[in-house]
């Protein structure tokens, strides 16, 4: 009796999670595969490999992939050193206070870190105009911005600012449920100095614990809209940025491009997923 | 072409589904509706005038509530094609507001309701012998939109920074190399009817382009635009690597003193934002030598509108003296009317020729002779995608 009604639940689980989480994502990206063959759309003219050659040939594409890869790398690689850091250093006192100061960035939505920063970073902005006060350089003109260059820094920095919270709390949490202080102990008892506790125990033990949220946030920066819209450039631009653009574009014959740009951007998160999730499953039924 | 065919088979069917009757009977069935206008609603000032004056007048007199929403040019596009994809019969915007492209593409989903202007008692005052108000990008508008404004381009400079600005491609390349970093435009609208000037300057001006798209021409002219943007771009604000992504970012880093020039499509929008506070009182606005261009801008029934009548009477008063005498104020909006003032009855015609004295800009009598027409959509389309790859991604 009660193995069939937990069989019902499963079921029913089942279903729900097909009806709110699979079939809705995939049903987009099958929308999206028949628009950018032509199967659908208003203006189309019939079956056509023409938006994928575009996309896959010309170069807009995979500077694109390569500047989001490479923006969202940069933002997880600094921001696990600063929350690494932070979050070995302060250990107790996260406990207080300071954990819960900890918590108010973020509370704060993207767009309003990208504006914070271009008022901070821009060529007449906060840091510009200090800078021309001091007697630093003669006018606004001659500051080095930081926002809307070919590097993408406003974006990194913006990112990081958001990222870094969020991952000293998860670190310090980690260190907490992975006991961490006590192979510390341990290593020291048995000799280990300084560095190589570092190395050899705690980096190790945070690091694999905190993998799959690591890869969730390059996913999450690799597709963020607002912060590379208001900081970034026309070209390149992070994959989110082109899809609109694309697809909002004066030429309506590219609508088709945006949602192959669009399925690609999928299989990439999906492909980096499949590679990340199984790897977990099999430490755990390791250790 | 393609508009060409639209119009063919268009004219036909529109006939028969317009809404029968009288305007009598127009007013009768709006009373009561909720018209939805689709605009850009990035200009505080243009809100206002729609919010505090246009609404509680159709309120007051017509029985018509007026709400807006936010969208423009290509958004809308992609909304109407998105609903007409989904098949919704009901759109969720009765009134757009556009011109060029906008009208071209919603013209070629065939988003669009007419011909309907030759139903409004006050399109008899409108300018119709006027080309830049009967085209729209080279293409007769034929009833499917109605003329609402009528603007032309002017660059803004501060007189503060700049004492003679530069009026010809010559010298706006020399000013450029002379003062590094403190000009750009924007890539939306605002900057490419910029590039769109230069352009027809290159191709020998006046109308050199007019017509339908001329690939030939328009390959020559671009390819010596590209030329001598690529040799004078690192002058350019941010070494022209990157540039404003809409013209409200440029008046922005023009406030912000970044740039010392910032443009407007609408010839008189230098004296609402000296009175806004946005711009130093020190702003001015001029056109170049060789010209720039002058154009309207319309109002559109959707298709699928579900509250035709509705926008037919909302249109029907924007165009009316009143509201466009309202409109032409710097106060208020400083956007030209579409009418023709010697068709109005006299105390009309009075308080029109005696429009207050615009500040900052210069008078419409003086750039008249510079007003260049429109060119084909096609020529906008191609230089947005251009830039991009001629000049943007070298």
């Amino acid at each position: 009796m009660s193995s069939t009604a937990k069989a019902r639940g499963g079921r029913v689980g089942l279903a729900v999670f097909l009806a709110i989480a699979v079939f809705p994502a995939s049903g987009g990206l099958l929308y999206a595969l028949l628009y950018s063959l032509g199967g659908v759309g208003l203006l189309s003219r019939g079956w056509t490999l023409q938006a994928w050659i575009r996309v896959l040939t010309g170069s807009e594409f995979w500077r694109s992939l390569l500047f989001s890869s490479t923006v969202a790398a940069e933002v997880v690689l600094i921001s696990v050193a600063l929350g690494l850091s932070l979050a070995l250093s302060l250990g107790e006192r996260l406990q207080r206070t300071l954990g819960t100061l900890l918590h108010v960035p973020l509370t704060v939505p993207n767009v309003v870190a990208a504006f914070l920063t271009f008022q901070l970073l821009a060529g007449a902005g906060l840091m510009s105009r200090v800078a021309v006060r001091v007697g630093a350089i003669p006018d606004t003109a001659r500051f080095p911005s930081l926002v809307q260059e070919p590097w993408g820094i406003g974006i990194v920095l913006a990112h990081v600012l958001l990222a870094t919270p969020f991952l000293v709390l998860l670190f310090a949490a980690l260190a907490r449920s992975e006991r961490v202080s006590a192979f510390v102990e341990l290593a020291s008892t048995l000799g280990a100095n300084h560095t190589q506790t570092l190395r050899r125990v705690v980096l190790p033990l945070l690091l694999r614990q905190a993998l799959p949220s690591l890869v969730l946030l390059f996913i999450a920066i690799l597709g963020s809209y607002d912060i590379p819209l208001l900081l970034g450039v026309q070209s390149p631009q992070m994959l989110s940025v082109l899809v609109v653009r694309k697809n909002g574009i004066y030429d309506l014959a590219q609508k088709p491009e945006a949602y192959s740009v669009a399925i690609l951007y999928s299989v990439f998160t999906l492909l980096l997923l499949l590679r990340v999730i199984p790897l977990q499953g099999r430490r755990r039924e390791a250790s | 072409m393609a508009a060409a065919l639209a119009f063919g088979c268009r004219q036909g069917d529109a006939d028969a589904a317009a809404p029968p009757g009288s305007w009598r009977e127009t007013l009768l069935r709006a009373r009561g509706q909720t018209v939805a206008l689709a605009m850009w609603q990035g200009d505080p000032y243009i809100n206002a005038y729609i919010r505090d004056f246009v609404a509680p007048r159709l309120r007051r007199d017509y029985g018509v509530v007026l709400r807006t929403v936010s969208a423009q040019g290509n958004q809308i596009v992609s909304m109407l094609m998105t609903e007409k994809e989904a098949r919704r019969p009901n759109s969720a915007s009765d009134i757009v507001w556009i011109n060029g492209e906008t009208f071209y593409q919603l013209r070629q989903i065939e988003a669009l309701y007419g011909p309907f202007t030759d139903r409004l008692p006050n399109a008899r005052f409108i300018d119709w012998r006027n080309p830049f108000i009967r085209y729209d990008f080279q293409q007769e508008i034929r009833g499917f939109e109605c003329p609402w404004g009528n603007v032309q381009f002017a660059l803004i400079y501060d007189s503060g920074a700049v004492a003679d600005p530069p009026r010809t491609r010559a010298a706006l390349s020399e000013w450029w190399r002379a003062h590094p970093g403190r000009f750009t435009f924007d890539v939306q609208f605002t900057g490419l009817t910029f590039l769109k000037s230069l352009l027809i300057e290159i191709a020998g001006g006046g109308q050199a382009l007019a017509g339908p798209f001329d690939e030939s021409k328009y390959r020559e002219s671009s390819t010596r635009l590209w030329a001598w943007l690529n040799e004078n771009k690192r002058f350019l604000w941010k070494s022209g690597r990157t540039f404003p992504d809409g013209v409200a970012q440029l008046h922005e880093l023009f406030a912000s003193g970044e740039v010392a020039f910032t443009m407007s499509n609408n010839d008189r929008e230098v004296d609402n934002k000296i009175a806004q506070g946005l711009f130093p009182s020190t702003a001015r606005a001029y056109v170049l030598d060789s010209g720039t261009i002058q154009n309207s801008h319309y109002l559109g029934i959707v298709q699928g509108a579900p509250h035709k009548e509705g926008a037919l009477v909302t249109i029907n008063f924007l165009i009316s003296p009143e509201a466009q005498l309202e409109k032409q104020k710097p106060s208020v909006w400083g956007d030209g009317t579409v009418l023709d003032v010697t068709r109005m009855p006299a105390p009309w015609r009075e308080s029109f020729t005696s429009e207050a004295p615009r500040s900052y800009a210069p008078s419409r009598a003086a750039i008249q002779g510079k007003a260049l027409m429109e060119l084909a959509p096609e020529y906008m389309l191609r230089l947005h995608d251009d830039f991009r790859t001629h000049v943007i991604d070298r």
